[in-house]
């Protein structure tokens, strides 16, 4: 759970080297020491891992020059797949802030039998195949639904299947914070005369606040790329249905793949965009809280 | 998240409790990009030295290799051979292949992947040849134009396109005339991934041709049977898989696949239109394939009468004069030639010609039209798909 471990460990005290280090000239220096070592194994994880892959894929996108990778990008195949994913991801990204956060209250707030398993229960779809919770929507939410809800082939199954894959992310960034609050101000609120609305309107949503954004920033950048999951509820359509990751894959296996690596950047770049804007009010929030 | 040993047993107890009816509740087939090891441990004599041998296939094909593998394992040249195998769509399977996967013996949906590995030095450029040197064919026996007076090599299947519709055939689908018809809404997957999609489009096509229209008359065709598509899923295992969940009323399909749903016990009917187009699945040993004994043997075997003979009873029309001889009661016989055509029909050199002219990725248009392009015609085609449907 990377995010537990960004929002819990950054407030940890750096611990003392303990005497044997004297080798490497002593605590000073083998604090050195570490701090070198931890640098550059996180330059070179770092590196491998995200910096080449996509220095590479931006080398490849523009190979052909730019004119190649404009065309590419600006196909109406392209444009009408890159808008229906930022589109269906952003809704998807936003209704589970909503219902991430009712989550986490729930989780963290209230005390009820079978808790423990509704709290386990929140990770399951990170363990669930994709390809297999797309499918396992198709049954129940398709043509063949035993409730006759048909959301296949239409961005309501795109952004429900988003919704399933992403859940996580926001439930579990909230929580934390939602744990680590004391109830002192939320209690002198409510003393005050303030109502429950305006308790959490102005006491406990701006405490929640940029953990809420971390947490729908990493779910709308999972949306984004999805794939295993939205293929099949999709109907994979051409310029109706077709998300992004989709028309991607197609271009990749029939040989174009100048134009998929060309595709593939500016869904980076406009999910990139929207994710500095996301940190950046994040931020905002942050401070005006001092 | 710290877990406590109770919860996290707990945890897990959940998982298997929640996955378990999930996975169960998903009755349709997942996607088929599998990829699997098949073993054989061998106890007598043996005439080959362990060889391990790696097949990648077209999506649809991948069932009746596991049955192929299975009776070629137990014949004495297979006693030793064990297999790797890897299906999925066509197109996707050669794309990974021209990028280093380990490939053997290659079976893919139609001739153009073949000469994609062929350009990337992958298969060897006298591939069509392989059939009569390394599947030790009677070079009479392949006079085996069953069907038609085609006569490709390095062919190792044949099938046609047919439709599947629900059972009892509720609209009434009899000919490629009742898929353009207000209402029916058609499953066909995405003809940039999946050859499949290539066969059955071209079918639609070749229809028209066969009924004696021009070319522009069968292009509109095909812009209306385009419009009515309503999932294009990304390979023909999808798509059926798509169209037994519910979607669609129509399923363009292989003759095959379609007699494996239908065997399967899946609620559809298989509709064999007056006219269609033949199906060539082509195969070859790649150029560490023509170095593998076992991929060899297996290569013979599958060209053999017993290998074409499990091919048949999976639905396939064999290659093989005398296997089909004696299967082709099973399958739906065509009144005059021209009711099925072949690739050669729609373009003088076959795939070469067909391939550019109907899907690439770049749209041209001939001097005196805007409407009937001259270059990747279904590319352009692609724009109207689910459009009337």
């Amino acid at each position: 759970m990377p995010v537990l471990a960004l929002s819990t460990e950054l407030s940890k005290p750096t611990e003392q080297p303990p005497r044997k280090w004297r080798l490497f000239g002593g605590a000073r220096g083998a604090a050195r020491v570490v701090r070198v070592a931890g640098k550059s194994l996180a330059v070179t994880y770092l590196s491998l891992l995200v910096l080449i892959p996509i220095a590479a894929l931006a080398t490849n996108a523009f190979s052909k020059g730019l004119g190649s990778f404009w065309d590419a990008a600006t196909q109406r195949e392209s444009i009408d797949a890159l808008r229906l994913t930022l589109l269906c991801a952003l809704a998807a990204s936003l209704l589970n802030a909503v219902a991430g956060l009712a989550t986490a209250w729930v989780l963290v707030r209230d005390r009820f039998a079978g808790q423990g398993i509704l709290n386990a229960i929140v990770d399951l779809p990170f363990a669930l195949p994709t390809v297999v919770a797309g499918v396992t929507f198709y049954t129940l939410y398709g043509p063949l639904s035993p409730f006759h809800v048909n959301i296949t082939g239409s961005w309501i199954g795109i952004t429900v299947a988003i919704m399933f894959v992403t859940l996580p992310f926001t439930v579990r960034s909230v929580q934390p914070v939602l744990e680590s609050l004391t109830f002192n101000a939320e209690s002198a609120a409510a003393t005050l005369g303030a109502s429950p609305v305006r308790v959490f309107r102005t006491i406990t949503l701006p405490a929640l606040a940029p953990a809420l954004l971390t947490g729908t920033g990493l779910a709308f950048a999972r949306a984004v790329g999805e794939y295993g999951s939205v293929v099949f509820i999709s109907n994979n359509l051409p310029y109706r249905s077709q998300v992004a990751s989709s028309y991607i894959y197609s271009l990749a296996t029939s040989g174009q793949t100048n134009s998929a690596a060309s595709v593939a950047v500016v869904l980076l770049v406009l999910a990139l965009a929207l994710l500095v804007a996301f940190s950046y009010v994040s931020r905002r929030i942050a401070r005006a809280r001092g | 998240m710290q877990l406590r040993p109770t919860r996290r047993l707990r945890l897990a107890a959940l998982g298997a409790a929640v996955v378990l009816p999930l996975s169960t509740l998903a009755s349709v087939p997942a996607q088929a990009d599998t990829t699997t090891t098949t073993t054989l441990t061998a106890s007598t004599t043996t005439t080959l030295p362990p060889t391990n041998v790696n097949v990648v296939g077209y999506s649809v094909v991948g069932p009746a290799y596991k049955a192929l593998e299975a009776a070629f394992q137990a014949t004495p040249a297979g006693r030793n051979v064990t297999f790797t195998n890897s299906f999925g769509a066509s197109d996707t399977e050669t794309q990974n292949v021209i990028n280093g996967q380990a490939a053997d013996l290659v079976n893919l949906s139609y001739q153009t992947n073949v000469t994609q590995l062929v350009r990337a030095g992958k298969v060897p450029s006298n591939w069509t040849s392989q059939e009569l040197t390394y599947g030790h064919v009677n070079a009479a026996l392949t006079g085996k134009r069953q069907q038609t007076n085609y006569s490709a090599k390095g062919i190792v299947t044949d099938s046609v396109v047919v439709f599947v519709v629900r059972s009892g055939n509720p609209l009434g689908i009899t000919n490629w005339a009742s898929l353009i018809k207000s209402g029916v809404q058609v499953v066909t997957p995405n003809p940039l991934t999946s050859g499949s999609a290539k066969w059955n489009l071209l079918a639609g096509y070749a229809s028209q041709i066969s009924l004696k229209k021009k070319p522009n008359q069968a292009q509109a065709y095909l812009k209306s049977l385009i419009a009515h598509t309503v999932a294009q899923p990304t390979s023909g295992s999808a798509a059926l898989a798509a169209f037994v969940a519910g979607t669609g009323n129509v399923l363009l399909d292989y003759e095959d696949d379609a007699l494996a749903a239908v065997a399967n016990g899946d609620a559809v009917k298989i509709i064999t239109p007056p006219q269609t187009l033949l199906i060539e699945n082509p195969i070859a040993l790649t150029t560490t394939g023509v170095a593998n004994a076992g991929a060899s043997a297996f290569y013979k075997y599958l060209f053999s009468a017993a290998g074409q003979g499990i091919f048949a009873s999976l639905g396939y029309r064999s290659v093989l004069k005398t296997v089909w001889t004696q299967t082709k009661g099973d399958f739906a016989a065509f009144k005059k030639p021209t009711d099925l055509l072949t690739v050669e029909n729609l373009g003088r050199d076959g795939w070469n010609t067909v391939d550019n002219e109907f899907f690439s990725s770049s749209v041209l248009f001939p001097k005196k039209s805007k409407t009937y392009p001259s270059q990747g015609i279904v590319t352009y085609l692609e724009q109207f798909a689910g459009t009337s449907a």
